[in-house]
């Protein structure tokens, strides 16, 4: 359990900035992941908290101790923290205990000691019956499962995951997203997950970080990344959004024919000495799950923005509709999700209503 | 043997002392000629050789072609056993390769011309070899000593003075040449199996068991010891080849010769055409050759003995009837060479 | 219906379902050729690998002479302490080489596959030189190096220390092994290095993290993971060593070391006695199947999975100011195995008298004149080695090629039978397969006995396994997809395999080729017994000038067998890629 901070940490390989100025915290116990497209720096963050990477510039402590910065770097063995791999790093020529035990060999336990300790994570992990076995023998999900154990025994300050789950099968994968979710509740490591599945990120973690070109766009827990995402990137990367550009003038949002008071929307603009009669170019997310398709005109007494529009496109994706609608008399073109049971054919004309406080304002 | 031994001795002291005018190289003698014709159709002959080592055999061969243009000598030189092994290994392949064969083990030529592998011819250029290199030959010419093999002591002389060197074949048994000797090996070298042979006769098992404790460098041929003489890897050569060690010397290397007194071991070494020679003129040609002042002319100046009156001895060797000399019979050397060779690597493990 | 009609309805049925059998003509037409093809495979395969050994194994039975049943062979070659000894020398000589070769290299290995050591050219170059040298050329330069009075070091080291001992003699058993591993090494390197390169940096940065430094590491997990390439090394070196002729014969003769192949020269005097020596040479092919089976034992449990595959991401290791330990010791083999013999023998080929050293009054070029222009079979030699290597490498790889075709694409069930034996020779020390040749071939009815064809057919069988490896591997590099796509659109097998499948291997074949010619044209072992005088190759002749010690002219013709090495290594390297000799197929 421990406090981790990077300070405006940046790598570079030459003139490729791969983390630029990155600042992050995390609390004792928590669980953050780092969230983002290949390419976006991740992977090279959690290498720089291991050790294997040294930060051009900035700096990483632990627990108020720096262990990284520009020429002095604590190596990984001395870190107090373990990693599991993308490929588990189990090693093919030791069984499953001696692999879980061979970091508690490196602190000179007791045999015994060491015994107990591999037969109790084991259990924990359900590979106890696996003990003897060697990693040829298992599949790939128990092989992940030794190296949760191997890297939990030792009890490490800090836990750190990159794309653990990538290369396991979509059941697979729920499985043990849930798994490492439980462990880190029941052992309350300090926890580092890097991934590029979303899904993955909001299952597990207790906030995630957005990142995108070596930056952090956002930090947040996950229903707030939904909800609230504030860069336009965010918006986009975390489940699928209308992106709509318009105007706030007067404290109004204004696009496409629409006209919404700016406080009736769900996410106000950043606070700050912004003169209310401001007038600027805003974009604004929606989520397809919150357009609302109607036969007929609705009734406008809940305040929904409503606008007519014909079925452009439609595809049929098994537990929902994905319909495209193009407004009547505008050029607004926007996804709606809708459940499988509600059918429109293509050419028909349909009313979209949408809730203002679903609608969000991104930078 | 041991008169045939006497009139050489006496035969080729004679031809130290007379010196006559050799033979102008040029004009061919008729019969010569004669067979140089027939020879030029064949182009060439394989010659196996035990008795030179390859640069003065090369020097052989040239010497030839250069009298007998048209006609390429390929020059086999090896250790006579390993010679002999090929040869033997041909037979009984029924392959017919070497066209002349030459030794230094005189059982080995007893043996081909018993088993009726010699061809029978007499060279004409015999009767004018020296008497003892003649009557040492074949009693039907079929082959004739075309090598008198010296096998002696030698020593660096900037590393054993003459007063410490050993005088004779007994004094290597001595500790204080433990680690200095060096000398050839029987299974490959027929000089050192005929040494080993004498050596049996004299003094029988025990000094081969005592030769052993000394831990003398083993080599294969009997003209190693000079090189480890003169790379300075030991200081005393036993049974090393005189014309090696006077060759050597006459290069400027600091050798020196002892020719002990319980005899050097002198081998007269046959050389023979085989019966079934794929190229018979060419061998019957380098017969002549052999026997003849032109190669004689050639030995000498590589330090071996003269074959012919008319040729000198070569200079710095010392006259043959001036050292005790040992030698053993064809006899001998056919009955006891196997035993020998078992005896020699069971004691000394190679 | 009725009963008349459902029978000719049925009899109806019955014409139009039974087909009509298929015509033999048509069936034969329809034989795939590469059915013949195998059958004439077979019969070569036959020739070259089963009757040499399957000759060799009954006259170890046959009495001299008579050809009668006889146990005698094996009593004689066991009946004498002495050859009994060989036989332990032997095998003695095998693991202490084996061993030092496996110290020498895996710390090459390990340095030069996982981390940033500096001069790692140098050190491929060095590996590359210790592989090209011949071992017996090795051991030549050794001698001139350390023999205990006059070698180059030991004098040196008398005049530094003023001590008597040398420092090292190589007249020795431990100086034996030392050269024997100094020519190996190489094959344990790259088994090892191949091994080491497909093993992904995240095991090693899980051991790290856990809390292991680098070197134990290094013990505890990278070296461990390839344990069967260094026991695979190991077993190769042991093979190698035991095999050996030259090394044995001119450093063995003076340190009084008697091993099995230079004992199976003695049998081979005269009389030659073929049949103790077959029965001799049998303990040979026995230990090494037995060390096959051995390393496949080990291997056998479930912990040691092969490394194939692309591996992961691999990262340098840092060793800090330790990478110049690590520089320091691949400096220090190379220098032994290469650097120093190589200069000696150089300057020893140049010189008037090699143990004068370097001095100006020593210099002369009579060496090498003595061998191009006055010695007869020196040339001849040269151009037998270059053309009877050439054929057999031609050969080994066309046949190999056919083979690994038919396996690979398993045109035929029992195709597998044809790749064991392919591969089979690998396991015959060449010295065994050798005698093998003489004693089916050499004599009465074919009478090969000092015919190139002999050596050839020798060497073609002798070298077989490397072609086949090479081909085996660079058919399977090619998709059977490519050639059936070619197929499907009209193209015929045959001609689909040359315009599809064979420029694609073209250039692996010509490593193949290339390799086989490199290894045939320093074959000693084989070939001492099987050359006639005429038929010398420079491997033999080298030998043979070594008898009677004169080292000049030996370096010289040393420094020419390295020449006409090199022009091909440098041909290979130039076509095909600078590490097509050490790339493990």
């Amino acid at each position: 359990m421990a406090r981790l901070s990077l300070h405006k940490v940046s790598k570079r390989y030459g003139a490729l900035t791969v983390v630029d100025s990155l600042d992050l915290a995390l609390e004792e116990g928590e669980f953050v992941s780092l969230l983002g497209p290949s390419g976006c720096g991740k992977t090279t963050t959690l290498r720089m908290l291991a050790g294997f990477v040294d930060p051009d510039a900035g700096s990483i402590a632990l627990d108020g101790q720096v262990i990284s910065a520009p020429g002095s770097v604590l190596p990984p063995e001395r870190r107090g923290m373990s990693m599991i791999f993308q490929s588990y790093a189990i090693w093919p020529n030791m069984t499953v205990a001696e692999n879980v035990a061979f970091g508690l060999k490196l602190r000179k336990l007791s045999a015994e000691e060491t015994r107990r300790r591999v037969g109790e994570i084991l259990e924990v992990v359900q590979m106890g019956a696996l003990a003897g076995r060697y990693p040829s023998e298992l599949s790939g999900g128990q092989q992940q499962r030794v190296a949760l154990a191997r890297a939990i025994v030792v009890k490490p300050r800090v836990l750190l995951l990159d794309e653990p789950l990538s290369n396991l099968d979509a059941n697979l994968r729920e499985e043990m997203r849930f798994e490492i979710r439980r462990l880190h509740d029941e052992f309350r490591i300090t926890t580092v997950y890097v991934t590029h599945d979303q899904a993955e990120a909001m299952a597990t973690s207790d906030r995630i970080a957005v990142m995108n070109a070596g930056r952090i766009e956002q930090v947040d827990a996950p229903h707030l990344l939904y909800t609230r995402p504030r860069t336009r990137f965010v918006a986009g990367f975390i489940g699928r959004t209308n992106l709509i550009e318009a105007e706030l003038r007067d404290n109004t949002v204004g696009f496409d024919g629409v006209a919404v008071p700016a406080d009736a929307l769900g996410a106000q603009p950043s606070q700050g000495a912004q003169p209310s009669d401001a007038h600027r170019a805003v974009l604004i997310s929606i989520r397809p799950q919150s357009v609302m398709l109607h036969r007929a005109p609705p009734a406008v007494a809940n305040g929904s923005v409503v606008v007519p529009g014909r079925i452009s496109q439609r595809v049929f994706l098994g537990e929902s509709w994905d319909y495209v609608v193009s407004g009547e008399a505008t050029g607004l073109k926007l996804r709606a999700a809708a459940p499988a049971s509600d059918v429109h054919e293509v050419g028909t004309q349909v009313w979209m209503a949408v809730d203002p406080r679903h609608m969000v304002i991104v930078d | 043997m041991r008169t045939n031994r006497r009139f050489l001795i006496a035969g080729l002291s004679a031809a130290a002392i007379i010196r006559p005018r050799v033979a102008a190289a040029q004009e061919l003698p008729p019969h010569e000629r004669a067979l140089h014709q027939a020879a030029q159709r064949e182009g060439e002959l394989t010659w196996y050789t035990g008795q030179l080592q390859a640069e003065p055999s090369e020097a052989v061969g040239r010497a030839f072609s250069e009298r007998f243009p048209g006609v390429k000598v390929n020059v086999v030189r090896s250790t006579s056993q390993v010679a002999f092994q090929r040869l033997s290994q041909d037979m009984r392949a029924r392959v017919a390769q070497c066209d002349v064969f030459s030794s230094v083990d005189y059982s080995h030529l007893t043996f081909l011309k018993r088993e009726g592998r010699l061809m029978p011819y007499r060279p004409e250029n015999a009767a004018g070899l020296a008497k003892g290199a003649r009557d040492a030959g074949d009693t039907d010419g079929h082959f004739q000593i075309t090598y008198l093999a010296l096998y002696a002591l030698g020593r660096r002389t900037d590393r054993v003075s003459e007063a410490e060197a050993p005088t004779s074949w007994r004094e290597l048994t001595d500790p204080r040449w433990r680690d200095k000797l060096s000398v050839g090996h029987p299974g490959f070298s027929g000089a050192v199996g005929s040494w080993a042979i004498m050596m049996r006769k004299a003094y029988g098992e025990p000094f081969f068991r005592a030769l052993e404790r000394n831990k003398p460098q083993i080599g294969r041929s009997a003209s190693d010891p000079v090189t480890v003489l003169n790379a300075g890897e030991r200081v005393v050569g036993v049974a090393i080849s005189g014309q090696s060690t006077l060759l050597s010397i006459s290069r400027g290397n600091p050798l020196a010769l002892i020719y002990p007194t319980d005899g050097t071991l002198m081998v007269p070494s046959p050389s023979g055409a085989m019966a079934n020679a794929p190229r018979p003129n060419a061998a019957r040609l380098f017969m002549e050759f052999m026997t003849s002042p032109a190669y004689s002319n050639t030995i000498t100046s590589y330090y071996a003995e003269s074959l012919r009156p008319e040729v000198p001895a070569p200079r710095g060797s010392r006259p043959l009837d001036s050292i005790p000399l040992i030698t053993p019979t064809p006899e001998e050397v056919e009955k006891n060479i196997a035993e020998v060779k078992e005896l020699w690597r069971d004691i000394f493990g190679v | 219906m009725t009963s008349s009609a459902s029978e000719a309805a049925a009899s109806a049925v019955a014409a139009t379902a039974l087909p009509r059998r298929v015509p033999w003509h048509t069936r034969l037409a329809r034989i795939e050729p590469a059915s013949l093809v195998w059958l004439l495979l077979a019969l070569v395969l036959l020739l070259l690998v089963a009757a040499p050994l399957g000759k060799l194994f009954l006259v170890s039975f046959e009495e001299r002479g008579t050809g009668a049943f006889t146990l005698a062979n094996y009593a004689a070659a066991y009946g004498r302490q002495r050859y009994l000894d060989a036989l332990f020398n032997s095998l003695r000589l095998g693991l202490t080489s084996a061993t030092i070769a496996v110290v020498l290299a895996v710390p090459m290995a390990w340095a030069v596959s996982r981390t940033d050591m500096p001069g790692k050219g140098l050190t491929w170059a060095a590996v590359l030189g210790a592989f090209v040298l011949p071992p017996y050329l090795g051991a030549v330069g050794w001698i001139l190096l350390a023999g205990p009075n006059s070698g180059f070091i030991n004098v040196a080291w008398r005049s530094l220390t003023g001590a008597t001992a040398p420092l090292f003699n190589v007249y020795s058993f431990n100086g034996l092994a030392m050269v024997i591993a100094l020519t190996a090494f190489p094959l344990v390197f790259i088994f090892v290095k191949s091994a080491l390169d497909l093993v992904s940096s995240e095991m090693e940065d899980a051991a790290n993290i856990l809390g292991a430094g680098t070197w134990t590491t290094m013990r505890k997990v990278s070296l461990p993971l390839v344990w069967p390439a260094i026991i695979g090394g190991f077993i190769i070196v042991f093979l190698e060593s035991i095999a050996l002729f030259g090394t044995p014969a001119i450093i063995g003769i003076p340190a009084r070391i008697n091993v099995v192949t230079t004992q199976l020269w003695q049998f081979f005097e005269y009389p030659v006695r073929v049949e103790v020596a077959a029965a001799y040479a049998m303990p040979l092919l026995l230990i090494t199947v037995a060390m096959i089976g051995v390393q496949k034992l080990l291997l056998a449990r479930k912990g040691f999975v092969s490394q194939t595959g692309k591996g992961g991401e691999r990262r340098p290791i840092k060793l800090g100011p330790f990478r110049w330990v690590m520089f320091a010791w691949c400096a220090g083999v190379g220098l032994l195995a290469v650097g120093l013999p190589l200069s000696v023998l150089l300057q020893a080929s140049f010189a008037k008298a090699w143990g004068r050293g370097l001095a100006f009054d020593n210099l002369t070029l009579r060496n090498y004149r003595l061998l191009i222009f006055e010695h007869e079979m020196a040339m001849t030699s040269i151009w037998n080695t270059v053309w009877f290597s050439a054929v057999a490498a031609t050969a080994a790889v066309a046949i190999a090629l056919l083979v690994a075709y038919i396996v690979t694409r398993r045109l035929v069930p029992m195709g597998d039978v044809l790749g064991f034996m392919a591969m089979a020779p690998f396991v015959i020390p060449g010295i065994v397969m050798a005698i093998g040749f003489y004693a089916a071939y050499a004599g009465p009815p074919l009478s090969l006995y000092g015919t190139a064809l002999l050596i050839i057919l020798a060497f073609t069988a002798r070298f077989l396994p490397i072609a086949y490896a090479n081909a085996g591997a660079a058919i399977r590099a090619v998709h059977p997809e490519m050639e059936e796509a070619a197929r499907i659109l009209g193209s015929g097998r045959l001609r689909a395999i040359s315009v599809i499948t064979a420029p694609l291997v073209k250039k692996a074949l010509l490593g193949g080729w290339l390799l086989v010619f490199i290894v045939a044209s320093r074959e000693l072992s084989a070939a001492i017994f099987l050359v006639g005088p005429r038929t010398r190759t420079m491997s033999v002749l080298l030998y043979d000038l070594s008898e009677a010690g004169n080292f000049e002219v030996l370096a010289a013709f040393g420094g020419l067998l390295l020449l006409v090495t090199m022009v091909f290594v440098v041909i290979g390297m130039k076509l095909v890629g600078r590490d097509f000799m050490l790339r493990r197929t």
